[in-house]
């Protein structure tokens, strides 16, 4: 049996189907969090034993999608044949939700109507008759708050009884043509005061709705241009110096303490069995995979505080403040919460593209979304920042404004390049009721993000960095590669023409370019690899590199200067994301020139900035061009030349369209 | 043919604006509305069928009130049926009350 749940956006649907199905799926407190259906069973408790699946659907505010994601619900409730659904009301706002619920009755499916934040409404002094809405709309209607398990058992009892029965709508949509917009508008507009109707006669407020509450003062503020954008930045300034500077790196550096003791047990056990067994088990999978794993304190603390953020309302509002600078390089405000999920996890961001409506903000928007770093890269960040700039805050705060920038002018880019025109694009964003963050489901989201960390580390990152040692440890001739002969090495050899083509950045070593090619599969590969082909491990524990002699040792052994481990830093930063993030953005586009197109940018913006640091950065500290400045040079205008020319056909395509356009209009005339 | 349609279509508001402008006898819009009040909507001119509809499902359409919270250069604040929703500009212009 499948219970499907729908409802207005931002109503408490997926809250309340991770409370029956103990799934820990994201939620927000902003409309458009879910993009795509999800199912699965129902808890025993709450199934009474038999096999129930809940499919959480995205929010929607009619049968007639507006964005993408709205379409996913409606074509399934339309066509899936549920064999019950659960409409959830967004009680603070029945005369709007009351809307979609009437043509949800219409579809002869049982409904059970689940009247959610009934709390906030007792706070407030709103008060909703159930029994006379049930009445009224012919089928039952339960209060609930997801939030605390309130009145769910009861609903979804009734709702499985219900499954099979055929369910009489209360109001039924006149036969019209649906091609006719007039009829159509008609209809809609009956099907309005009949709601209108419903509501004036069971609900009754104590404080009007448009009247001004202290909440539209703290929103006048925020979106205010200047002050809004300010506190935005602290905002998310905080977020990463208490992930990434304080509280971060105080529990990594518990953690790797363990995370070494074990490592020096592993060898021990391994002390009287070959040393090529050793070097793979104890260097190898423990030190590359602990190396990645030591970070994870910093990934869960961010985790911890995006989630607190997405919990309390804040996103809409910076959506809302956002708007018109992200409007003005041709995104729409609504990329910002891609780019604010970016810092997560690049997937899901690209994935939250969906709300946008316009095709191209929506694709332009999830090519540059994973420009911001994620939750994969702040390893490889924590990495250089420790190992090079002394463990120094500023280097994760610039790279996220960085990155901002770069979306900045890659959207500048994309608008050139696509030939925008000047089109009517509006912004309609909802803003939710605040609501105090709930630290419980902030620590929920946080443990399921470090469970998939784990995972991560213990698969993919595992079996790289055991074939990376592999690799490193065998020639050709699968003979072992001796010491003072590692570019003899299967490694060495594979990633060598690629280092060549990085010797304009700076770094055109084997070692950094194989770390560079194994991001590609996940981003913590780079710190993996570096661990690997360096035999290093306490990355994070600065005070005790600093210890083993002056100069930090790890800055050492890769020879790098500041300057190249910058660059280095940022061309790993800001190069295509992992392939997953390819993967997600192949399916979002639906389009394999903006595929390619995105590929290409994010190569070239990589290899761009890694080339500017190094040979400007090396010009400011020793007076001259670094190495390879000729040839890096003319790679630059070829990519130069790429774009003029990509943009040139696109552009002449535009033309043509409008041309035939235009053609078609006067076709007697010029015939 | 659409697109040039949507182009001439747009010169056309234009000249009609700047006719509006100089007779001073200027759509209402939420753009020269007083925050704190409540207004009837005349009409919705956003020239785009979808976001016609979309509003309307949020329930802001002729005749229905809505009340304007806050007003910004570039945005507003609004309040339709219990919802409040932040509005840019060319948005609140083409709402006219």
């Amino acid at each position: 049996m499948r219970i499907a749940f729908a409802g207005n956006p931002n109503s408490g649907k997926t809250t309340m189907y991770n409370a029956l199905t103990g799934r820990n799926e994201k939620i927000g407190n902003w409309g458009g969090v879910t993009v795509g259906s999800k199912e699965y069973q129902l808890k025993k408790e709450f199934s009474g034993g038999q096999e129930v699946i809940a499919v959480d659907l995205p929010g929607a505010y009619s049968m007639s999608p507006f964005t993408p994601e709205e379409g996913i619900t409606s074509e399934y409730v339309r066509t899936a044949n549920p064999d019950a659904i659960v409409n959830i009301v967004d009680a603070t706002n029945l005369s709007r939700s009351l809307f979609f619920t009437t043509q949800l009755l219409e579809l002869g499916i049982p409904v059970v109507v689940a009247l959610n934040k009934t709390d906030i409404n007792e706070k407030e002094g709103t008060k909703i008759d159930a029994a006379k809405l049930s009445a009224k709309l012919n089928c039952p209607v339960y209060e609930t708050v997801s939030t605390e398990n309130k009145g769910l058992s009861e609903m979804i009892a009734k709702a499985i009884s219900l499954a099979g029965t055929v369910q009489k709508a209360p109001y039924m949509q006149a036969d019209i043509n649906l091609h006719d917009k007039n009829a159509v508008d008609a209809e809609d507009r009956k099907r309005y005061s009949f709601v209108n109707g419903i509501v004036a006669d069971v609900e009754t407020r104590k404080t009007l709705s448009t009247e001004t509450t202290s909440s539209d003062k703290a929103d006048a503020v925020l979106t205010n241009p200047i002050a809004g954008i300010l506190i935005f930045a602290v905002v998310m300034w905080g977020v990463f110096w208490v992930s990434q500077a304080w509280l971060g790196p105080l529990v990594a550096d518990w953690l790797v303490g363990w995370i070494e003791t074990f490592q020096g047990w592993v060898a021990g056990q391994l002390e009287n069995s070959p040393a090529i067994l050793s070097a793979l088990l104890a260097d190898g999978i423990v030190g590359g995979v602990g190396a990645v794993v030591g970070f994870l304190p910093l990934v869960m603390v961010m985790y911890f505080l995006i989630a607190l953020l997405e919990d309390c309302g804040y996103m809409a509002r910076v959506s809302a403040v956002m708007d018109p600078i992200f409007k003005r390089v041709g995104l729409s405000g609504k990329s910002v919460i891609p780019v604010v999920i970016g810092t997560g996890c690049g997937i899901p961001a690209i994935m939250a593209c969906r709300t946008i409506r316009d095709e191209r903000e929506r694709r332009a928007t999830s090519m540059l979304t994973t420009f911001i770093p994620c939750g994969a890269k702040i390893p490889v960040i924590a990495l250089f920042a420790g190992a090079f700039f002394n463990g120094a805050g500023w280097v994760s705060t610039l790279s996220y404004f960085f990155g901002l920038v770069l979306i900045f002018l890659g959207a500048l880019l994309i608008k050139g390049i696509t030939g925008y025109k000047y089109r009517k694009s509006f912004f309609i964003m909802e803003l939710p009721k605040w609501k105090a963050p709930s630290l419980k489901f902030a620590f929920k989201s946080m443990m399921e993000r470090a469970k998939a960390y784990i995972i991560k580390a213990a698969t993919i990152i595992l079996i790289c960095n055991t074939v990376v040692q592999i690799m490193q440890t065998f020639d050709w001739h699968f003979q072992v590669v001796e010491e003072g002969a590692e570019n003899t090495s299967i490694l060495a050899s594979i990633a060598t023409p690629f280092a060549i083509l990085l010797i304009p950045l700076g770094f055109g070593v084997w070692q950094l370019a194989a770390a560079a090619i194994t991001g590609f599969i996940a981003k913590e590969n780079v710190v993996g690899t570096l661990a690997v082909v360096y035999a290093l491990t306490s990355f994070i524990d600065v005070d005790e590199l600093e210890m083993t002699g002056g100069a930090n040792t790890v800055a050492m052994t890769m020879g790098l200067t500041s300057v190249t481990a910058l660059a280095y830093l940022f061309f790993n930063l800001y190069t295509p994301p992992c392939f997953a993030a390819i993967g997600a953005m192949n399916s979002e586009m639906k389009s394999r020139g903006w595929l390619w197109g995105a590929i290409g940018l994010q190569l070239g913006t990589g290899y761009t900035v890694a080339f500017l640091i190094n040979q400007f950065g090396t010009l400011f500290t020793e007076g001259h061009f670094a190495a390879g400045f000729v040839p890096g040079l003319i790679a630059e205008i070829c990519m130069v030349a790429a774009l003029v020319l990509i943009a040139r056909k696109v552009r002449a395509h535009f033309d043509e369209k409008y041309e035939l356009h235009k053609g078609a209009g006067t076709a007697n005339a010029t015939v | 043919m659409e697109l040039a349609y949507k182009l001439s279509n747009s010169a056309a508001g234009k000249a009609v604006e700047k006719e509006s402008a100089g007779t001073a006898n200027e759509k209402k819009t939420l753009m020269n509305a007083e925050p704190g009040q409540t207004y009837i909507i005349k009409e919705l001119n956003t020239d785009d069928d979808e976001m016609n509809s979309f509003l309307f499902r949020l329930g802001c359409y002729q005749g229905e009130p809505i009340t304007l919270i806050s007003k910004k250069k570039n945005s507003c604040i609004v309040v339709i049926k219990d919802g409040r929703y932040n509005l840019d500009k060319m948005l609140s212009e083409a709402i006219i009350i």
